[in-house]
């Protein structure tokens, strides 16, 4: 079996990322600025909703935490190829909080569009059987009528790649996912009686197969695979979150309405913050205390990150 | 042949209708399937079951219950009474299969008489052997039953063989991913195996790699090409010889309405007829018609070069051919009732049959009904293993008995019983696993899950694990964890999380027993023990396989 490696990608894209790129690295330069690391979009607007108003609630924190960023042009190259990666675990409809947010992914993907992608992709390797899950979780529907390409990922089209981490050093990986320009995380803050959160790091578990064995030292494996995956952004949906009985929930009364939502470049960061929406202290969580020491972000979200408030 | 008339003749269209129908049955049984956006596959994916008379015989001898689904097939039997066993020359799929395989493999040899023999007998002794046995509760009838052996052989293994060709080749080739110039040669092979996976092999999504095969689907594939080989020696072997189904429909043809005439004027007794005759149906050259034996596929008329012979009803100026007698032993026929019941008895002798003693690994589909009774509605014509979106259900070889051979039992190493999905009950043509909406299936337990400690990751290897925790279905978790301190071989102590199981909360539905990362023998396995069809009998079976007591005050015995 041939290896691909993540530089093969690369380097394919690689001159037309810098052609592209060039003009928007130089106005920031100019701007001598920093650009805003994290946004958490919070609604104080009215705290009950019908079903189309915390639609609508949940599209607004979107398209606010994106806007704090500066926008999805920041990230998304004219033409490029963008996957989403929303988590669709599990066969469990929204409002049992199991996977994301629906209306997060769509606005996602349309925004997507306006910054100029060519094609946006969405897609998952679900721990249910895929074909339940994904109508179930509602992501489908709501990405199509925005023009995404909802893609299953075929169990036979995994193909073995080096990742070159410190415990793992190779693993099954969807090439597609590779191949795309962008990646977008876009998990849900849950509960896991193991790794105590499911959260941004974690949500890469569903670019691959043969994840088993990960749980034995979740924390290790999780930074080889975020390493690796080099997270440009996560956008971390807590509209709902599912406080017990997670990752797969199925009680509604282990859902709690949040209603708030963080997206940025620093995947610790998210995760840290994911953590105290919880109601978890960040070092609590060991993928998050050795995602920082690994250098892969900074646990203190509080100094990085700009509030947004959205009613 | 070529003083065959000219022109398209009534056998042609005989030859033409059962391509069509065997081509409708293979897609029936590939659209026994999960499909999106409806929940169930419809009852059209039973028909050729349905409209089986030996199945409603069977089933109502065996469990004096009669779905009402299979009173369809009350229409074969009215087709038969009128016209004969044109079921047997037209529709059925497995006598399709037979004649082409005959074609196929008698080509070229020179055309010889075949009269009919007293063997032809032997089908009609074996009918009477099961259906005694049926009498007292034998359903065994149905292993022999044509379209039950065929939908069972399809679906179990010449579908797997197809898919497994289809998966494998193209997915070397991705894996390989070999390129001439610029161009991939997957992006040939891979539409083409991406329409396969989707609209005939599964629904998309539907990732049932590694299961797409059955234990023991080899030996039913096995059996069946043997059957299908035994065309080369006698063309239609099965059908002439062995088939119960025809035997049914041959005392049902007895005498038909519409029978064959013979115009003695013009007749020269060359039998042509006899030679293509696909039943054997007659005794001598132009004489002898048996209608038992006849299956309506009116080569005779198409190879009569003088036009003698034709089928009509009853018609003034028109004389129907005498027919000859099939000249059945009544001493034979009660030797073989006889026989039938002693098959019975030496099916039975066995501890594990009927569910005296529970065999662990009979984990029987969510619905079915307690083991004695399913054993006499259970068709085994594998369309709940079909349609089980997991590929978790597979045929039994030993583990029902040899009673029970070829029905369902869950394998959750292979797949589990999915929380969401009903479909088993839903396409089960005798209600053998009795259909259930979702509310009630989740209520029904069909095993129990435990731990094997020696080697369950956080017991015996003292590292975290809980994959069978998270991939629980139960909304509560029937697994959950408690925090045990462990000390490692250096004499460090750690606080580990170990999993236990709920014995109130678990269906076994086995999706621990599938995710759990021992592969060769998982660390938490789902055994039939606890199963909700056995509850207490107080005088049979005081606990019957509920050895976990609810922990209400509910008396068992009550």
């Amino acid at each position: 079996m041939r290896q691909h490696s993540r530089r093969d990608f690369i380097v394919g894209s690689a001159a037309g990322a810098l052609a592209l790129g060039s003009q928007g690295l130089l106005s920031h330069a100019m701007a001598a600025e920093e650009p805003t690391a994290m946004t958490i979009a919070k609604w104080t607007g009215p705290k009950e909703l019908g079903a189309e108003e915390l639609k609508q609630a949940a599209i607004k924190l979107t398209e606010k935490a994106i806007e704090g960023l500066g926008g999805l042009k920041r990230f998304v190259g004219q033409g490029s190829v963008v996957w989403v990666k929303p988590n669709i675990g599990w066969d469990r409809t929204p409002e049992l909080a199991a996977n994301t947010n629906p209306d997060v992914v769509a606005t996602i993907v349309r925004l997507c569009f306006e910054a100029g992608a060519k094609k946006v992709r969405v897609g998952d390797n679900p721990c249910d059987m895929a074909a339940k899950a994904y109508p179930a979780s509602g992501i489908p529907d709501a990405v199509k009528k925005e023009g995404a390409e909802v893609l299953f990922l075929d169990k036979s089209r995994f193909r073995d790649t080096a990742i070159q981490g410190e415990r793992v050093k190779s693993i099954p990986i969807f090439p597609a996912i590779l191949e795309a320009d962008l990646v977008i995380n876009v998990p849900i803050v849950k509960h896991h009686r193991m790794a105590l959160a499911t959260l941004c790091m974690k949500n890469y578990m569903g670019v691959m197969e043969s994840r088993g064995t990960f749980h034995q030292a979740i924390a290790e494996c999780l930074v080889d695979l975020t390493r690796f995956m080099k997270p440009q952004l996560c956008i971390l949906d807590a509209v709902r979150i599912l406080k017990n009985n997670g990752p797969k929930g199925g009680n509604l009364k282990d859902v709690e309405l949040t209603m708030t939502l963080a997206a940025g470049t620093d995947i610790v960061a998210l995760d840290a913050w994911g953590a105290v929406v919880m109601g978890k202290k960040p070092t609590e969580i060991s993928s998050i205390v050795k995602g920082a020491e690994a250098g892969l972000g900074k646990i203190d979200y509080k100094a990085i990150a700009k509030e947004i408030a959205v009613s | 042949m070529s003083r065959r008339r000219p022109g398209w003749t009534a056998a042609q269209t005989r030859r033409t209708v059962q391509i069509a129908l065997l081509v409708v049955f293979f897609g029936l049984v590939l659209a026994v399937r999960l499909q999106p956006g409806t929940d169930q596959p419809g009852p059209l994916v039973k028909l050729f079951l349905v409209i089986d008379p030996l199945v409603l015989a069977a089933t109502a001898l065996a469990a004096h219950a009669v779905p009402k689904i299979l009173l369809w097939s009350l229409l074969v039997v009215g087709l038969t009474a009128v016209l004969g066993r044109v079921f047997c020359g037209w529709v059925c799929p497995m006598g399709t299969i037979h004649d082409l395989a005959g074609r196929l493999l008698r080509a070229g040899r020179a055309k010889r008489r075949q009269p009919w023999s007293r063997w032809q007998l032997t089908k009609y002794y074996l009918l009477a052997a099961f259906l005694a046995g049926a009498l007292f509760g034998l359903h065994w009838v149905v292993v022999l039953d044509p379209i039950v052996w065929l939908t069972r052989s399809t679906a179990t293994g010449l579908l797997p063989a197809a898919r497994w060709a289809a998966e494998e080749s193209s997915t070397a080739v991705f894996q390989a991913d070999p390129k001439i110039g610029s161009w991939r040669v997957s992006d040939a092979t891979d539409p083409a195996y991406q329409f396969l996976r989707d609209h005939a092999f599964q629904a998309p999504g539907q990732d049932i790699l590694n299961r797409q095969a059955f234990v023991g689907g080899g030996l039913i594939l096995a059996l069946l090409a043997v059957v299908v080989a035994l065309n080369a020696w006698r063309p239609r072997f099965w059908c002439r010889y062995l088939c119960p189904l025809g035997a049914l429909l041959g005392i049902v043809a007895w005498r038909p309405l519409v029978r064959r005439t013979i115009d003695k004027e013009t007749c020269t007794d060359c039998d042509l007829c006899g030679m293509t005759c696909h039943g054997a149906a007659a005794s001598a050259a132009g004489q002898g018609w048996k209608p038992s034996e006849c299956l309506g596929c009116l080569n005779c008329t198409e190879a009569c070069p003088r036009g003698s012979l034709a089928f009509s009803l009853p018609a003034p100026g028109r004389t129907q051919a005498s027919e000859a007698s099939l000249d059945l032993r009544k001493r034979a026929l009660l030797g073989s009732a006889v026989g039938g019941v002693f098959a019975l008895a030496v099916l039975r002798i066995n501890p594990q049959s009927r569910g005296k003693v529970y065999h662990p690994a009979l984990i029987r589909p969510p619905g079915s009904r307690p083991e004695p009774e399913f054993l006499q509605r259970c068709l085994a014509c594998g369309l709940c293993m079909k349609v089980c979106p997991t590929g978790g259900l597979h045929p039994t070889f030993t583990e029902a008995g040899l009673e029970g051979l070829w029905s369902p039992r869950l394998v959750p190493q292979i797949g589990y019983c999915d929380y969401n999905c009903t479909l088993c009950g839903a396409v089960c043509p005798t209600e053998a696993i009795v259909p259930l909406t979702l509310d009630e299936k989740r209520t029904v337990r069909i095993g129990l899950a435990s731990f094997d400690v020696t080697r369950c990751i956080p017991y015996a290897y003292g590292r975290e694990c809980m994959v069978c925790e998270e991939h629980c279905p139960i909304p509560d978790k029937a697994i959950y964890s408690l925090n045990e301190w462990i000390e490692d071989r250096t004499g460090h102590w750690k606080k580990i999380k170990q999993p236990h199981v709920d014995p109130e909360k678990c269906t076994g539905c086995g999706i621990c027993e599938h995710v759990c990362p021992f592969e060769d023998r998982p660390a938490i396995r789902v055994t039939s023990a606890n199963e909700s069809r056995h509850a207490a009998d107080p005088v049979r079976r005081p606990l019957g396989n509920q050895p976990i007591l609810p922990s209400s005050d509910a008396d068992p015995y009550g």
